[in-house]
């Protein structure tokens, strides 16, 4: 009823914001579409994948792909490989992905790049974050010349690994671009993201990997889902394993092609080698989709020009160790997740070296049928690796961009996040003669408070019901199949290949998961349920662990209910 | 919040003898929990969140 309250504050402009997903090797921008859809922008060079590297000739400063090109002519003024040097001190850091560009620069404790960057012949110190701001204001340009409107704020994603420090740094380095940083958020958790605001998603609880094969570094993460909410439970990162390291194979392969011809080695020479490097990543990534790949760089030393092909099946048998380093990163996450593959609902393949039809497929043969793998090469539906985290990013943009600043602190602030998770499922026990089973409610791994609800059948004719509701744990079944009676293995040693096949079926074991009923929290009883009717349960869990619970016939009347009380605190 | 799970799932006939006050009995209790940290992001955590921060419980939150 007061004056503000009609009149529009004149300060504040409009907040625009976009999601930025900001990579060693690339980075990408997106928005929400106006038909409600996450979309990966493409910068006025029409590449959504940006390489994140700048390059400065005679003062002008080039960005993406037109930079990345300059690693052949105009390596020592162009910087590549730099977010994680962000916030970072300079004894600390791995210099290594620098070596075929601007070489990284101790200034105080932290980094920068020394370069021409301008017109003049001095040779300037450039720090990261400098560096970081000036890539992101390109980014942000990019997607206001797409869309028309001033951007002046984003989500952005980082990996699971980003200290304080490091995203203090991001944060105002953005500042300094124009970039209100609504909030940073984890590369995996982002990828997820992308998926579940696909309109045909339904909200399902699972067990998610997300694997994150990048250009310099490959990290990997198990996230829960539970009713929408996700929750990292374990992270492995190798720093060493990326794209770089099969473009290493095929420059190596290359090389020794040209070698026999010519009886020199072109990585002996500077810009043979960033020529190769350049040139043999392009036709890595036309093994992703074709099964033969050339390659063709003119003078690539000593003047002489070298053009060669490479099929897919050759280049994937030199990479095999590779590859299984890629499996190896998966496999080692599960295990400190303390979980089994067969737990495994979804892998999500993201970044750029998920391409690769062979990772993809090698993944495929570890988990069981049931695991969907969500790929290019094993799922026609699968969303694009490189785009999963820039979407992730804008959908999270558009959901608190009306948020006040103030809000959105709180609402991300560890008193609201910090949150009790369920040790083991809770849900309803089976009984059939014999047999005991359970049918889980809640998760484990379900942040608290949460309420289910559920409805199960009553026996045909109706009459009272038992509700047991009690814990569940989950345990892997292995069953070893029955020796195989003589006769029949000496008949299969007479088929050509039988040898090795009958050994390996003698060793195959059945490997499932099984519910146990650990302990029993509550018992109800439904009274006189009509033949074909069916019963609704509802469990509460407080934060304390306190139970509310509720029984009844659906369509009916009354309700059962009790409340069964939190553990006791010398019990934990 | 998601409506109803439909189990197809038969339960079992009320045991010979069973009885409790107002049919509920409780018999145990739940597990100690973990802490963990919620992943910031998405509607369901903000949901989540404005409930926390204010709160409020699920039927609360609702209305
Ligand atoms: N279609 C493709 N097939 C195979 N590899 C690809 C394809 N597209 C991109 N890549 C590779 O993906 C890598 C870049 O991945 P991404 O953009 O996810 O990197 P990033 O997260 O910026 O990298 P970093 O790990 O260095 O931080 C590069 O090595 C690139 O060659
Ligand atoms: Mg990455």
């Amino acid at each position: 009823m007061s004056d503000e309250s009609n009149s529009v504050p004149a300060e504040a402009p409009e907040r625009f914001a976009i999601g930025i997903s900001f990579g060693n090797s690339s980075s990408s921008i997106a928005r929400i579409s106006p038909e409600g859809k996450a979309e990966v922008i493409a910068n006025e060079e029409g590449d959504r994948q940006i390489p994140s590297v700048l390059s400065y000739i005679e003062g002008e400063e080039y960005h993406g792909t037109q930079a990345k090109a300059q690693l052949i002519r105009n390596p020592k003024n162009t910087v590549a490989y730099f977010r994680d040097y962000l916030g970072k001190n300079y004894k600390s850091i791995d210099a290594t992905p620098c070596h075929q560009s601007a070489h990284p620069v101790q200034v105080d404790s932290t980094v920068a790049f020394s370069i021409r960057d301008t017109a003049s012949e001095d040779v300037n110190t450039v720090t990261v974050s400098e560096i970081t701001t000036r890539h992101l204001r390109r980014l942000k340009q990019s997607a206001a010349d797409f869309i028309g409107k001033e951007v002046n704020a984003a989500v952005i994603t980082v990996p699971t690994d980003f200290h304080d420090a490091q995203r203090e740094a991001l944060i105002a380095a953005a500042k300094e671009a124009g970039i209100e940083v609504l909030q940073l958020i984890h590369e995996p958790v982002a990828a997820v993201m992308a998926y579940d605001a696909r309109p045909e998603a339904t909200v399902a609880d699972k067990l998610v990997v997300v694997a994150d094969l990048g250009g310099t570094r490959s990290d990997v993460a198990v996230i829960a889902c539970r009713g929408g909410m996700y929750t990292i439970l374990a992270t492995a990162h190798d720093y060493e394993l990326g794209g770089a390291s099969l473009d290493q194979i095929i420059i190596d392969h290359f090389a020794k092609e040209f070698i026999k011809k010519h009886k020199v080695d072109p990585r002996e020479n500077e810009r043979g080698l960033a020529k190769l490097k350049l040139e043999g990543e392009a036709t890595r990534k036309a093994l992703s989709l074709g099964t033969n790949a050339s390659l063709s760089i003119e003078s690539l030393t000593d003047g002489i020009d070298f053009s060669s092909t490479i099929n897919r099946t050759r280049y994937e048998l030199l990479s095999s160790k590779v590859f299984a380093q890629f499996t190896d990163l998966i496999q080692q996450v599960i295990k400190k997740a303390e979980l089994d593959v067969l737990d495994i609902d979804e892998v999500i393949f993201s970044g750029g070296a998920s391409h690769t039809p062979k990772i993809a497929h090698l993944a495929r043969n570890i988990f069981p049928e049931k695991t969907a793998i969500l790929a290019p090469s094993t799922l026609i539906t699968a969303l694009n690796p490189s785009e999963l985290a820039a979407r992730g990013a804008a959908v999270q943009a558009s959901l608190i961009q009306e948020f006040d600043k103030e809000d959105i602190e709180q609402s991300i602030h560890p008193m609201v996040t910090a949150t009790p998770h369920l040790r083991n499922a809770i849900g309803v026990q089976f009984v059939s003669g014999e047999d005991v089973d359970f049918q889980p409610l809640l998760n484990a791994e379900t942040a608290l408070p949460a309420r289910r609800t559920a409805q199960y059948s009553v026996p045909k004719a109706g009459g009272s019901v038992f509700v047991r509701v009690c814990e569940g744990v989950r345990e892997i079944k292995v069953t070893k199949p029955e020796p195989k009676p003589k006769a029949e293995k000496a008949s299969d040693a007479e088929e050509d290949d039988s040898d090795f096949d009958s050994d390996e079926d003698e060793e195959e074991e059945i490997r499932e998961t099984v519910w146990k009923t650990d302990k029993a929290i509550a018992e109800l009883a439904v009274k006189d349920v009509k033949a074909g009717g069916k019963v609704e349960l509802m469990v509460h869990v407080n934060s304390d662990l306190g139970l509310q619970i509720t029984v009844r016939e659906v369509g009916g009347q009354s309700a059962v209910r009790g409340a069964v009380e939190s553990p006791k605190p010398t019990e934990n | 919040m998601a409506s109803a799970q439909v189990f197809n799932i038969t339960l079992p006939a009320l045991p010979e003898g069973w009885s409790a006050d107002k049919d509920f009995k409780a018999v145990g209790s739940v597990s100690a929990a973990t802490q963990r940290n919620l992943e910031p992001v998405g509607p369901h955590f903000l949901a989540h969140a404005r409930r926390k921060r204010h709160q409020r419980t699920f039927s609360e939150d609702e209305r």
